[in-house]
């Protein structure tokens, strides 16, 4: 098993290498990952697996001009560096391609475990068997159609020609269950829920099963909806779905660095209700992102993204930073596989002060969509596609189970019409999302 | 390494699968003229699956010394003997194939390495600036080049001997144009399995370019269509995109047995009598299909699967342990991206068989409808066949001839009613989904297509 003073002198020799072949600038990325998991299908436990990797991703630079390769063959590494400079050397330059300069990095709790050195194949087929006990405890009609437990351990070291040098290990447990409630004929909508935990102790599935199961339940015996233009809410994963992508594409400065943000030039301006604020933390507490360096080994921060429906920041890395003469956030994100790419680690819509149970009985006719099925632009903002495990809302009260309902609208516009965010928040993956109500969405019974 | 990978199965004790695959890949991506990523990599690692008391275990290594496999092979063994003890329904066994014995090439005579990354990045540069200069409209534009190189060996306990070589290149063109504060997208991919000169057979780079940025100009003008059931006539790219997505799917055995609409349906009429859609390892009617596959990951013969036989469904796609399940022969769909991943059951080819009538006599049966072009933006599909996609370029079609640019359409509806539809199947046919990326818990290179056909679904346009 690779550990950081063995990573750390593959950086090295790849840097050594690199230079050889006549790079001037070289940042080596090495990164070991142990992964246990097991996976669910049919209500039943399926394949489970063990692997191992290291994978070395190197950025060559010869003179502004940049090149990438990366191997997973250890053996072959110095012919990897030589392809990273033959790329670097057939590209053409750009005076923004610089590498960041080195910025100390403080360790942060809580994101190994050393106890999940010993997990076994064994305590992750338990954890599965788990999910589908808790499924079967509730009601016999539930079925887990699908789901995963997966238990990952890694360690990450970068270094750099401009003096980079920064290395840490993490374990992550990450699970999730999809339910399906069958009676008799009736089948309802497929629900889906995830949870993670970077400690052996953190790890509870037994409420990812359930939230997934009673989601599923209540989905039996939808009917057809109405068609209306009018309130909406989201649960956190139809956040995800609609919202999430949009923010990390309209606050990439990369993007706005190419003009395709139309909120790139103009941060200050509103462009949603004032109850929107956005935050990235790459350091937040227990957080699935939570990494002590970002891609180019930069140490992660708090950045406040809207504040009050109001942008404030990009998200940048060393080459937008350069190129856009501003700060850089460390949001260079990406594995040794790829080249740094910008996007959020732990992206969070701060929770509002009424409850979702709150926000519903304040509304008179409307919906309430658990998961999204569709596509969701986010140039355009142009989102249509199918409300999963959706429920009527009549006179403040969730009236019926609905199916075959489409949703349909503009996120810029949505945005704008928010009149209400939960207090209760949920882990969508990386993100912590609240529920959002959103007016005038197009809703379409089929 | 065959021979190695030979003696380990033979003393494995059990069924095992042993699987190499040494991955070399390129990616040169242009956006307005600035170099995005120029970028290779090389991956090469063995999976292992084993079967003990009816469950599968999995494992991989990229430690190829032989004391290291035989590890991975008892990680594998172990992992199947330790859920086995929970397993509520083990696998009785695994339908017998044709095992793969032998080597296969790919058939090229223009092999991609005897093109050097230069030539590639200097095309990738040209076709991205004759975007922009192509037309005063055109804000932005993005070129991209992609190729994925594969060896493969793959050997199990009962007979399979296979070394298998994949190359399938990529090229993509996007175009943006603007007017007035609307934008508009045009674009065109093509991918192959084979070579340099294959990949640009069926058009040339300049031609997609100058496709992307027609599309693009021309929808910026163009009204939307009106919502609503209509006849159209459908080109070989959305009848792939409609084979694959909506219907492919649902015939995929692992998504049957768990609740697809098809469960119910084998050798019942589920679509017009005129339609008969295949999914193949082999590349019929036309070369170099990107989903191109002599033996699958479980070491299996591909063959060439009828799905729908002249309007009624008459199989299933197939791993060896679904196929043992609905006492079938194989059909080769077991597929793993790479080395690190277990093979699960996914499409290769995907298109329908060409019918007798000439193109242009499919539009001038038309009175009121649309011509409808490619996949566009956007676009999903469930395991019940209903569908929603974006159309790359939409016609009207008046009293038989092709009439004005229509912006922003869809198609929708559920892919059997659609079939079921056809009144009329072109004499024509096309791979078109050949720079496509069919995702299910890991990635696929697949292809689709078809030929025009004449059918009808629900239209619908966006602002």
């Amino acid at each position: 098993v690779n550990d950081e003073t063995q990573l750390r002198e593959q950086c090295r020799g790849a840097i050594a290498a690199a230079k050889q072949c006549g790079a001037d600038e070289v940042e080596v990325f090495a990164q070991t990952s142990r992964t246990i998991s097991v996976e669910i299908e049919k209500h039943d436990l399926q394949t489970s697996s063990s692997q191992q990797e290291t994978m070395i991703g190197v950025r060559a630079y010869v003179d502004r001009r940049v090149g990438f390769a990366c191997t997973n063959v250890i053996e072959e590494l110095d012919a990897t560096c030589a392809d990273a400079v033959k790329l670097a050397k057939a590209s053409p330059k750009d005076d923004h391609n610089v590498l960041a300069d080195p910025v100390p990095v403080a360790p942060i709790d809580g994101l190994y475990d050393p106890a999940a050195e010993t997990f076994t194949v064994s305590d992750a087929v338990n954890q599965a068997i788990r999910m589908i006990e808790t499924a079967e405890s509730m009601d016999r009609r539930l079925v887990l159609g699908g789901g995963s437990f997966s238990a990952n351990l890694s360690s990450r070291c970068i270094v750099t020609t401009r003096g980079i040098d920064v290395a840490s290990n993490g374990s992550l447990f990450t699970y999730h269950a999809l339910a399906t409630a069958k009676d008799g004929t009736q089948v309802s909508n497929m629900a889906f829920h995830f949870d993670a935990s970077h400690a052996v102790d953190g790890i509870d599935v037994g409420p990812v099963a359930a939230h997934a199961c009673r989601d599923a339940l209540g989905s039996l015996g939808a009917k057809k909806g109405e068609s209306f233009v009018g309130p909406v809410i989201l649960a956190p994963n139809a956040v995800q779905s609609i919202l999430a992508g949009l923010f990390a594409f309209q606050l990439s400065a990369k993007n706005a660095l190419r003009g395709a943000s139309r909120w790139g030039g103009t941060l200050g301006q509103s462009v949603a209700s004032p109850s929107l604020t956005l935050v990235d933390d790459g350091c937040l507490p227990g957080g699935v992102a939570t990494e002590s360096f970002d891609r180019e080994g930069l140490p992660h921060r708090k950045l406040i993204l809207i504040e009050a429906g109001v942008p404030q920041a990009l998200m940048h890395n060393a080459y937008t930073a350069r190129a856009m003469n501003a700060d850089n956030t460390s949001h260079a994100t990406g594995s040794a596989r790829t080249i740094p790419y910008i996007g959020p680690t732990n992206l969070s819509i701060l929770p509002g002060a009424s409850s979702k149970d709150e926000m519903i009985a304040e509304m008179k006719n409307g919906l309430l969509v658990n998961r999204f099925s569709g596509s969701s632009n986010p140039i355009s903002g142009d989102f249509s596609g199918v409300a999963k495990a959706a429920y009527l809302i009549k006179d403040g009260k969730l009236d019926r189970p609905v199916t075959g309902t489409l949703i349909a609208g503009n996120v810029f516009d949505a945005l704008n019409k928010l009149t209400g965010i939960s207090s209760d928040t949920e882990r969508v993956f990386t993100a912590i999302l609240p529920y959002v109500r959103i007016d005038g969405i197009s809703v379409t019974a089929e | 390494m065959q021979d190695i990978l030979a003696r380990i199965a033979a003393q494995a004790g059990g069924w095992v699968e042993l699987r190499f695959q040494g991955r070399s890949t390129q990616q040169i991506a242009v956006r307005n003229g600035e170099l995005e990523e120029s970028s290779s990599k090389r991956i090469q690692g063995i999976g292992v699956r084993a079967l003990v008391d009816g469950v599968f275990g999995f494992a991989s290594t990229t430690d190829l010394r032989e004391s290291s496999i035989v590890e991975t092979v008892k990680a594998a063994q172990s992992a199947a003997r330790t859920s086995a003890a929970a397993k509520k329904h083990r696998i009785p066994g695994l339908a017998s194939a044709s095992m793969a014995v032998g080597t296969f090439p790919v058939k090229t005579s223009d092999p991609l390495d005897d093109h050097p990354l230069e030539e590639k990045l200097e095309l990738v540069l040209r076709i991205d600036e004759r975007i922009r200069k192509a037309s005063s409209s055109v804000v932005s534009s993005s070129t991209s080049y992609a190729e994925i190189q594969d060896e493969k060996i793959i050997v199990t306990s009962d007979g399979a001997r296979a070394h298998l070589f994949v190359a399938i290149p990529e090229f993509r063109v996007m175009a943006v144009a603007q007017k007035d504060g609307n934008q508009c997208f045009g674009m065109k991919a093509n991918g192959v399995h084979g070579g340099w000169r294959d990949l640009f057979a069926a058009m040339s780079p300049e031609d997609m370019a100058d496709y992307a940025v027609r599309t693009a100009v021309e929808q910026l003008t163009a009204p939307l269509p009106q919502g609503g059931l209509a006849t159209v006539v459908l080109d070989p790219g959305l009848v792939g995109v409609l084979s694959h997505e909506a219907i492919g799917h649902t015939v995929e055995a692992d998504i049957v047995l768990g609740g697809a609409i098809t469960a119910e349906k084998m050798n019942e009429k589920v679509a017009s009598e005129l339609v008969t859609m295949i999914d193949s390892g082999a590349s019929e009617h036309a070369p170099h299909a990107t989903g191109t596959l002599a033996v699958d990951d479980e070491g299996v013969a591909t063959r060439k699967t009828t799905l729908i036989e002249n309007g009624v469904l008459r199989s299933y796609l197939h791993n060896r342990e679904t196929a043992a399940h609905f006492d079938v022969e194989p059909t080769g769909n077991a597929r793993a991206f790479e080395y690190s991943d277990a093979p699960i059951i996914r499409m290769r080819n995907t298109y329908i068989e060409p019918g007798d009538t000439p193109v242009e006599d499919l539009i001038a049966g038309v009175e009121d409808g649309y011509y409808m072009c490619g996949l566009g933006f956007g676009g999903q599909a469930d395991s019940n066949a209903e569908f929603m996609f974006g159309v790359r370029e939409a016609h009207r079609i008046h009293n038989g001839k092709l009439g004005e640019v229509v912006r922003g359409a869809t198609i929708s509806g559920n892919a059997f009613d659609v079939l079921s539809s056809v009144d009329a199947v072109g004499n024509d046919f096309q791979w078109d989904l050949g720079a496509g990326t069919c995702g299910k818990s890991q990635y696929a290179k697949v292809d689709a297509g078809g030929p025009h056909l004449r059918c009808k679904a629900t239209i619908g346009g966006r602002q």
